[in-house]
């Protein structure tokens, strides 16, 4: 025991430290059966409840925040509004008699069209009920879990009110990457580690959609001989196994191209606003035969349509990212 | 263990669960320049200005410890970078002298941004990477300057409600161990 107070409370903080470590070595080399994995699998287990119960409680908190940040800029919103509705009536007349082609050509595609999805997919509606605390990473909680047949790498999309600029609102979430028995952590698709292989409609080119940091989304891998125009529309092309193809991602914002890389560097505006992310789809796949997609672990390679990545191994659960 | 230190363990205990809760219901859903206040952080600060380096370490470790379990990281973490925040917080406040609003302010502000810089230099290791100035832009100023606006008030009502001693106090307690 240390003789006087100065040396036992740097005895303290020494010990602290040292606990700390160890939890940290643990958490990382223990499996995810070992009991700091318990500990905090049954942590997080208490707390879902309250955090679900925190969410609504939160609600009239955010839309009093929305409500004072939005009003600022009504006035400016409203003078853009009108001048964009202008222009969208005028459009809206072109859309008709497009519309009218579709509905005829509609007729003969519907004979050999398929679904978004594949047959026999449910889907699990969940509510958001936490964010990632820093820009570090993105995901959201959902309060739903294995008990409702949720499973890892499980993909999610959603539907968010349109914002000022989001074309469509619907499209791609990500994937569950964390599952317990009631709640379930799902990758976004902005995050710096996900990676989607992703295609662009009407020019066919094909590369991975990327997260960053920052919330932006990039194309990258597109080959430079293929032309590629804005506001062409970004869906998953399928391959690896994660997400199923012609999901709609979203946006062609803007295409680059630098003299000292072979590819195209391509931005893309997600159809879903994740800001307002309140509720989500998880789609819970049909198992492939003779496999069970849904629980295998998918190499991140793969889920980049071969092109190798960076991959950090979570210790929570088994998880690619 | 006298009647005045359950005392104090009871209101650290206290601390613990409003910050656990109000953290986990309510402050990581609002986010305000794009970031959501550290309120584990901000209360590590708090204890370790107004009791002493120990108690900040402590609550530092165990607050450390529930951010682990709520936001799914890695435990051990936001223990270590909290166990240090709030150990060397109470060590300069023991050699400052003088706890002022303006103090609370910096000393909040260099916490969050010490503890923003240790968790980035974790990410940078183990997660995704960004550029310095960018992620500085986004994240750590940002938070910074949300964390020591937050803490001011909360310190002060805390004062106020004595949850922790006035800074005097607190001072000549300080002083008295000699350290």
């Amino acid at each position: 025991m240390p003789r006087n107070k100065a040396a036992w409370r740097r005895a303290v903080f020494v010990v602290l430290i040292i606990a700390s470590l160890a939890l940290l070595t643990v958490s990382f080399r223990e499996s995810e059966s070992g009991p700091v994995h318990a500990v905090q699998q049954a942590g997080a287990g208490i707390l879902s409840p309250l955090q679900s119960w925190g969410a609504r409680a939160a609600e009239p908190f955010q839309d009093g925040y929305e409500w004072i940040r939005t009003i600022w800029s009504a006035h400016e919103e409203a003078q853009r509004l009108r001048a964009e509705l202008q222009e969208l009536q005028g459009e809206a007349v072109k859309l008709k008699e497009q519309a009218e082609e579709n509905a005829r050509l509609k007729g003969l595609l519907d004979l050999k069209e398929k679904g978004t999805f594949p047959d026999d997919t449910e889907f699990v509606v969940a509510r958001v009920i936490g964010k990632s605390p820093t820009r570090w990473e993105a995901w959201v909680q959902i309060d739903k879990g294995s008990e409702d047949g949720v499973e890892v790498n499980q993909p999610v999309v959603g539907a968010t009110p349109m914002a000022s600029d989001s074309p469509s609102g619907k499209g791609l979430v990500g994937k569950v990457i964390t599952v317990t028995a009631s709640t379930a952590q799902v990758q976004l698709i902005i995050d710096a580690e996900s990676s989607v292989a992703a295609k662009i409609q009407g020019s066919r080119a094909e590369g991975i959609v990327e997260g960053s940091v920052s919330g932006s989304l990039t194309m990258d891998f597109v080959d430079r001989d293929i032309t590629v125009e804005p506001k062409r529309v970004v869906v998953t092309s399928g391959y690896g196994g994660v997400y199923p193809p012609a999901v709609p991602i979203g946006i062609v914002t803007n295409v680059g191209e630098e003299d000292v890389n072979i590819y195209k560097e391509i931005e893309v505006q997600s159809f879903v606003d994740f800001r307002v992310l309140e509720e989500v789809m998880v789609l819970l796949m049909p198992a492939d035969d003779g496999s069970s997609s849904s629980t295998t672990t998918v190499p991140a390679d793969v889920d980049r349509g071969g092109l190798s990545t960076s991959t950090t191994i979570r210790p929570t659960t088994s998880t690619t990212r | 263990m006298g009647r005045r230190q359950l005392i104090v363990l009871g209101r650290l205990l206290l601390l613990f669960v409003m910050a656990v809760a109000l953290q986990v219901l309510i402050v990581s859903r609002v986010s305000i320049l794009g970031v959501t206040a550290d309120l584990f952080l901000i209360l590590t600060v708090i204890i370790a200005i107004g009791r002493g380096s120990m108690e900040g370490a402590l609550f530092g470790f165990f607050a450390g410890l529930f951010a682990g379990i709520a936001f799914y990281e890695p435990l051990g973490v936001h223990c270590f970078i909290y166990t240090l925040v709030g150990y060397f917080v109470g060590m300069f406040v023991a050699r400052v002298g003088s706890v002022t609003p303006w103090v609370v302010l910096f000393i909040a502000g260099v916490s969050s941004f010490s503890s923003q810089f240790l968790f980035g230099l974790y990410q940078y290791m183990v997660g995704p990477r960004s550029a310095f100035f960018t992620i500085v832009a986004i994240q750590i100023l940002p938070q910074m300057v949300l964390d020591a606006l937050i803490t001011v008030p909360i310190f002060m009502l805390f004062v106020k409600l004595r949850l922790i001693p006035a800074p005097a106090t607190q001072l000549t307690s300080v002083r008295s161990a000699g350290e």
